[in-house]
């Protein structure tokens, strides 16, 4: 519960944020700290310098732009889950979000700390790799690109190197439709699987909760039967722990993409 | 440019008064509201943030205050549960927790009571449905909560 | 998100009898209103000036040797004011005394961890320093060096030849052990058409978890050797009977003060190690030091319910489903060190036949140590486990006999003209209607339409079941039945202390030896004096808490095994009896030397029964006695207005020889109906209508009752869908927070349909029983439902307490391997 000590910075810009991080290789980006702080009072993690985002304009925001929308790092689950343009261009970001969790997480919690904090159980990796989006990242040479697909490296481990800040996230407009799907431990709670599906000719399945990033399956065809066969032959190896043997993970894998495919081509048809 | 600093001398207001304390950079905000200001009504349930006993209201939002530094409240201005009643005065929601035996130990309660403000702050006739969704994140382990949704629905009528 | 229906409205099933005053109406509780402005006072709201806060360094192994410990480099700190160690422990206490025979008996147990330890979270050092983080800070630096030893983590395995063996000095795992053998065994067997046996049933560990955690404040008085604790232990009477000799002073050199305490549950009584290493931290250091246990330390190293396993149940039938009798052995599973322990190896024969008129029974009991976390009295305590598992006995028994498992309860409980009813160890059921409160909850969900759901359930992929809980919530121990564990004991009886009194300007105040966290004694102390003074509860000031100064309590005074409507109450109404005949024997005197019994009291007044003209406020009688008893005629000069009262209920010492005797004074019931939705595919369910009626004779304040039966079922679904502690081979807990020991939250709640019936106690002088503790029968109708359920889908037993999704999952998946934990034998 209580933190070992550590510094503390409030940068007003973009460049503050970076030229921070960059000075001190054990400092740590402070979002939601809906995970950071968590893991500061377990003494799991214990940077030397917390530069917190809260200020950061650039980080702010939802935009709809000509393909769809840009999310800052710093939009909360609770922004994400009311705003209209949210509903308008991709509503399962605003469906997803909304199960994130409880209302004061959801208004803490951020989308970037989420990609970010690559828990294996959050909610949000899947989502974005199933609607093909696109991270951005700024470091000291500017601003690179990254598909969510390949953002995800390992269990807490991203494309974001160190004195580096994901700044946003672009998402494209639903073109067909999309689903999520997951069993959770309680109500909204963690999830034990998940699944998200996009539907738009092809048939883009990502699980959760079984492996240390995001799973993409293709699909031949989003009906039931297609997405569970593509799925057991996708031989995952799912972790065990005291929420699901690694043989139930296995199951819920299939059953939930299946879900998640379903609400997808219900969605697009 | 802002310096990293280990601590600092910090202004928030809670409750309608301002206070000026030196914290630590590493001090959580509820410990700064029980320790250092002596405001003890916002508890500790937990070390994960999942139970909801330490919500307060910043600056609009209700949040968990065992998940943010006092020193990230600097300049804020903060609700809690000693600031509900004008003058010793229970509010409609304080009332409808008595009335509908909504507590038992009353530990939960300071949380409970300011998640059930923020719903009714911006949803001031929810339905049973979003009334839970509004406590999901407060636990209670005296009640089932079936007294604490009755309450803050009969608060909710009360103030129409 | 399901959307449900709306909440409770309570089942008036009996024309409520209508009693003048207070008692049975849901008066305003009088804890409220500090409350709910966060103005009540737990411990951890108390500081005093350069107070400073403790951390415990804890064991990282399950089991180890401890080589070294140095805490040079903790010192060093700026602002650190000192530490403790085992060694020192080991040198100035005692260790705390234990209740078993031998082996049992031969444990020590200390304040930390002495040259060992015993389970993950084990204190093996204290650190005290100015601030909550450097406290911790420092800890971090106290360097511990440990050889790490197997640990045993299976209590199945703890007598097996090659087993580690935690406690050196005992030679054995084994903490108790004893054989029940009521009625006639053999006979049974001989009488019986079938022999139903099940190979093994588990239940798991859990723990209520109130959302307060423990701790203290401890102030060292140099002056007069005594420490005072701002603390939230539930049963002080007992922390000092184990804390004082430990500490080798006398108990009245330990004042224990609490006010508002955040939920207990049982899980505060085990206290003593955390307290009295507080207490000699207090007294080293000489300043006021703080404790303040998070919910890690807490899930990790404070209190588990007992995790029990029944191996090779027996259970004799007849054809028809009449119960003749059951066999089982049971293991008990205590973690490192017995405490309140092994006293649970008893308190389930409480209830031995369950509701149930079984009349040959025969448990052999086992009680052993395991390196995991201590238990303590959980609510439901040692009754629960066994009353789960006469609950899982009688559907399994219904579902392999093909008989209807309502059929089988009718047929088997205990019938409502049978009361009190004598069980085969010679407890006495006092009251109740066990049928009648089960026909309540099954037409509360509406059980004559379960078909229809059923097959409405089908067409939506989803199996439906329903399944019944039925049990007893057993009140107001007589502890002469810890003379049934350990002869030598010298503990009988039960008593509960209350004091009432009138004071100068006619205040009334009251002091109770209970400990309440949350059950309402102030209000309802209060409902009983304002009845017997003929005023209202609002003039009647109950103090909050407990404090050792009030003098207000006993050997046995706490909060705990449901007794306070009969024990705290008991006392209450026997001190304020005294003190009403006070007031009258001073108002007959000063009224002109009429007989006491021409006094009545009403409205703050007494007056004469003829001439209500002629009257005398309280205040005045108050005054008259505190300030101005010159004006008294001698026959009225021993009153003092001040009337303690010791509760004492009528119980006798129990045959140890036999093991019978009464062991308790009331038996509430509970019977619980749950209808549940499993999906096949995730063996995720949802609860989709559930129905609890309660009987627990007189109701004082019906709204703090059906409050009880709210929070207790909620527990109980927590326990039955997601709370376990479960531990690696290593003996690692892998649900040490709320982060993975998922406890249920509003929308995890189904809604909940409650009924009553009022059986009142022939045994207590408000008709009332204790309750509180009944929930449990929740954890026996999910398990109950969810047999119900997966009929269809292979018939697979339920064997465990607790069943989340993946065990639900593995019973559909593969119902061959629960199927063969069963036989039936016909004969
Ligand atoms: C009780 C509880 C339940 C939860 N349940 C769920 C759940 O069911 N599903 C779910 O998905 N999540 C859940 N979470 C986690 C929650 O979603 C967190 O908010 C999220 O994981 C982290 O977001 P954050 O904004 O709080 O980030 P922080 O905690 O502030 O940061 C997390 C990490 O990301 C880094 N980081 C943050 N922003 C950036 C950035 N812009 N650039 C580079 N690095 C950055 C930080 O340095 C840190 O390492 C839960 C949290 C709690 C407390
Ligand atoms: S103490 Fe903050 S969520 Fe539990
Ligand atoms: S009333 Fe005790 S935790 Fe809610």
């Amino acid at each position: 519960m209580l933190l070992a000590s550590v510094e503390y910075a409030r940068p007003r810009s973009l460049d503050e944020a970076l030229s921070l991080l960059a000075a001190n290789p054990n400092a740590r980006a402070l979002a939601g700290g809906q995970t950071l702080i968590n893991v500061m009072k377990a003494r799991i993690a214990a940077p030397e310098l917390l530069v917190d985002l809260n200020d950061v304009p650039e980080l702010r925001g939802i935009r709809e732009t000509d393909d769809g929308l840009e999310l800052g790092a710093m939009v909360t689950y609770t922004q994400l889950a009311r705003a209209e343009e949210v509903h308008r261009e991709r509503p399962i970001l605003a469906e997803v979000a909304a199960q994130i969790a409880d209302v004061q997480v959801r208004n803490r919690g951020t989308v970037g700390g989420n990609v970010c904090s690559n828990d294996p159980t959050n909610h949000l990796p899947p989502v974005l790799v199933a609607v093909g989006a696109t991270m951005a990242i700024a470091g000291a040479s500017g601003i690179r690109l990254v598909p969510a697909e390949e953002f995800f490296l390992g269990v807490y481990l991203t494309a974001v190197g160190p004195g580096e800040l994901l700044t946003g996230i672009s998402v494209p407009r639903r073109q067909g439709g999309d689903g999520f799907a997951s069993v959770t431990i309680g109500a909204d709670g963690t999830c034990i699987a998940n699944a998200a599906a996009s539907v738009n000719g092809d048939v883009r399945v990502v699980l959760g909760c079984v492996a240390a990033t995001p799973v993409v399956v293709e699909a031949p065809s989003a009906d039931d039967e297609a997405v569970r066969k593509a799925v057991a032959g996708a031989e995952l190896d799912p972790p065990s722990d005291i929420h699901a043997p690694a043989e139930y993970r296995r199951q819920l894998a299939g059953v939930l993409a299946a879900r998640a495919a379903r609400q997808a081509r219900e969605e697009a048809a | 440019m802002s310096e990293p600093v280990a601590q600092k001398t910090i202004s928030v207001e809670v409750n309608g008064t301002t206070y000026e304390r030196e914290v630590e950079a590493r001090r959580l905000l509820v410990h700064f509201l029980r320790d250092d200001l002596d405001l003890t009504g916002t508890h500790v349930g937990c070390d994960t943030g999942n139970c909801g006993a330490c919500s307060v209201i910043v600056d609009g939002t209700l949040l968990k205050s065992c998940m943010m530094l006092a020193i990230q409240a600097d300049g804020a201005s903060i609700e809690t549960v000693e600031g509900l009643g004008a003058d010793g005065e229970l509010n409609p929601l304080q009332q409808a927790f008595g009335e509908h035996h909504a507590l038992q130990c009353g530990y939960c309660t300071p949380g409970m009571l300011m998640s059930a403000k923020a719903l009714l702050d911006e949803n001031p006739e929810p339905t049973e449905g979003e009334i839970r969704r509004a406590i999901q994140g407060n636990i209670c382990r005296c009640t089932g909560y079936v007294n604490i949704v009755e309450a803050i629905a009969a608060a909710a009528e009360a103030g129409r | 998100m399901t959307e449900t229906a709306t909440p409770t409205s309570a089942l008036v099933v009996e024309e409520q009898e209508t009693r003048p005053g207070f008692i049975g109406t849901s008066v305003p509780r009088k804890e409220d209103r500090r409350l709910v402005q966060g103005e009540g006072v737990f411990f951890d709201d108390v500081k005093r000036y350069g107070m400073g806060f403790v951390h415990f360094v804890r064991s990282p192994y399950a089991h180890a040797k401890i080589k070294s410990i140095d805490v040079a480099r903790a010192l060093e700190l700026k602002d650190v004011y000192g530490t403790l160690t085992g060694d020192e422990v080991a040198i100035l206490t005692d260790p705390f005394f234990e209740m078993s025979v031998p082996p049992g008996s031969e444990i020590k147990d200390y304040a930390l961890a002495v040259g060992k330890t015993r389970f993950v979270g084990e204190p093996v050092a204290a650190v005290v320093a100015a601030t909550r983080e450097l406290a911790r800070d420092a800890a971090e630096l106290v360097e511990v060096e440990y050889e790490p030893l197997d640990p045993l983590v299976d209590a199945r395995r703890a007598q097996d030849s090659d087993a580690p063996i935690l406690h050196e000095d005992a030679g054995s795992n084994v903490v108790w052990e004893g054989v029940f053998d009521w009625g006639d065994w053999e006979g049974t067997v001989a009488e019986a058409d079938r022999i139903v046996r099940i190979k093994e049933l588990h239940f798991d560990r859990f723990s209520s978890t109130p959302l307060e955690c423990s701790g203290c404040l401890v102030e060292f008085n140099r002056g007069t050797g005594q420490w005072t604790m701002y603390c939230n232990h539930q049963m002080p009477g007992i922390g000092a009977i184990w804390m004082a000799p430990a500490l080798r002073v006398g108990t009245d050199k330990l004042r224990f003060v609490t006010q508002d305490i955040g939920g207990a549950f049982g899980n505060k009584i085990c206290l003593h190690p955390y307290f009295v290493a507080c207490c000699l931290l207090a007294r080293k250091l000489n300043r006021p030091v703080q404790w303040t246990e998070w919910r890690t330390d807490q899930h990790t190293a404070n209190a588990h319910g007992n995790e029990r396993w029944f191996e090779e149940t027996e259970v004799a039938v007849k054809a028809d489903g009449t119960l003749l009798g059951f066999k089982t052995h049971a293991i008990d599973d205590c973690g490192a060190f017995p405490r309140y322990e092994p006293l649970g190896c008893i308190i389930w024969a409480q209830v031995t036949p369950g509701c149930y008129r079984w009349q040959n029974v025969y448990v052999d009991f086992t009680q052993v140590a395991t390196n995991k976390s201590p238990v303590s009295p959980n609510r439901g305590y040692s009754r629960m486990q066994h009353l789960w598992f006469t609950e899982r006995v009688i559907d399994i028994v219904a579902n392999e006999l093909g008989l209807d498992p309502v059929d089988v309860r009718k047929r088997n409980y205990v019938k409502a003209d049978e009361f009190p009813w004598t069980t085969p160890n010679g407890c006495v059921y006092d009251s109740g209607d066990y049928a009648r409160c089960l026909d309540i909850a099954l037409e509360l969900v509406g059980y004559d339409g379960i078909d229809k759901r059923r097959r409405d359930a089908e067409s939506r992929g989803k199996l439906l079941g329903i399944g019944i809980g039925s049990t007893l919530d057993s009140g107001t121990n007589n502890f002469g039945q810890s003379q049934l564990l350990n002869p030598e004991l010298q503990f009988s009886g039960n008593n509960e202390v209350a004091t009432v009194k009138l004071d100068i300007f006619g205040e009334v105040v009251v002091t109770l030896g209970t400990v309440p966290q949350g059950q309402g004694h102030e209000t309802t102390a209060a409902q009983v004096v304002a009845d017997a003074l003929g005023i209202s509860p609002d003039d009647v000031t109950v103090r909050p808490g407990h404090d050792t100064y009030w003098n207000s309590h006993a050997g046995f005074s706490g909060t705990y095994a449901s007794q306070f409507a009969v024990t705290g109450l008991g006392a209450v109404k026997g001190a304020v009896d005294q003190l009403a005949g006070e007031i009258r024997t001073i108002a007959a005197a000063v009224l002109g030397g009429v007989p006491e019994d021409a006094v009545v009291l009403e409205g703050g007044f007494a007056k004469l029964r003829e001439n209500p003209e002629a009257a005398i406020p309280f205040m005045g009688i108050g005054a008259i006695v505190n300030a101005n008893n010159a004006i008294l005629p001698e026959e009225a000069r021993h009153v003092t207005l001040n009337c303690r009262y010791v509760y004492v209920p009528p119980f006798e010492v129990p045959d140890t020889e036999r093991k019978y005797g009464n062991l308790t004074l009331t038996y509430a019931s509970q019977i619980h109906v749950c209808v549940l939705e499993v999906d096949p595919e995730t063996g995720a369910y949802e609860i989709v209508d559930y129905a609890a009626v309660d009987d627990c004779g007189n109701r004082i304040h019906p709204q703090i009752v059906e409050g009880q039966v709210h929070g207790a079922t909620a527990q109980a679904l927590g326990a039955a869908t997601h709370e376990t502690f479960t531990y690696d081979e290593q003996g690692n807990l892998l649900t040490p927070n709320f982060y993975d020991y998922h406890v249920p939250h509003a929308l995890d709640m189904p809604p909940l349909k409650t009924g009553y019936i009022e059986s009142p106690s022939p045994f207590t002088s408000l008709g009332a029983k204790g309750m509180g503790e009944g929930g449990g029968a929740g954890i026996h109708a999910v398990c109950a439902a969810l047999q119900d359920a997966l009929r269809p889908v292979g018939n697979p037993i339920v064997y465990d307490s607790c069943n989340p999704p993946h065990r639900v999952w593995e019973l559909i998946s593969n119902p061959a391997e629960s199927r063969g934990r069963i036989s039936v034998e016909s004969r």
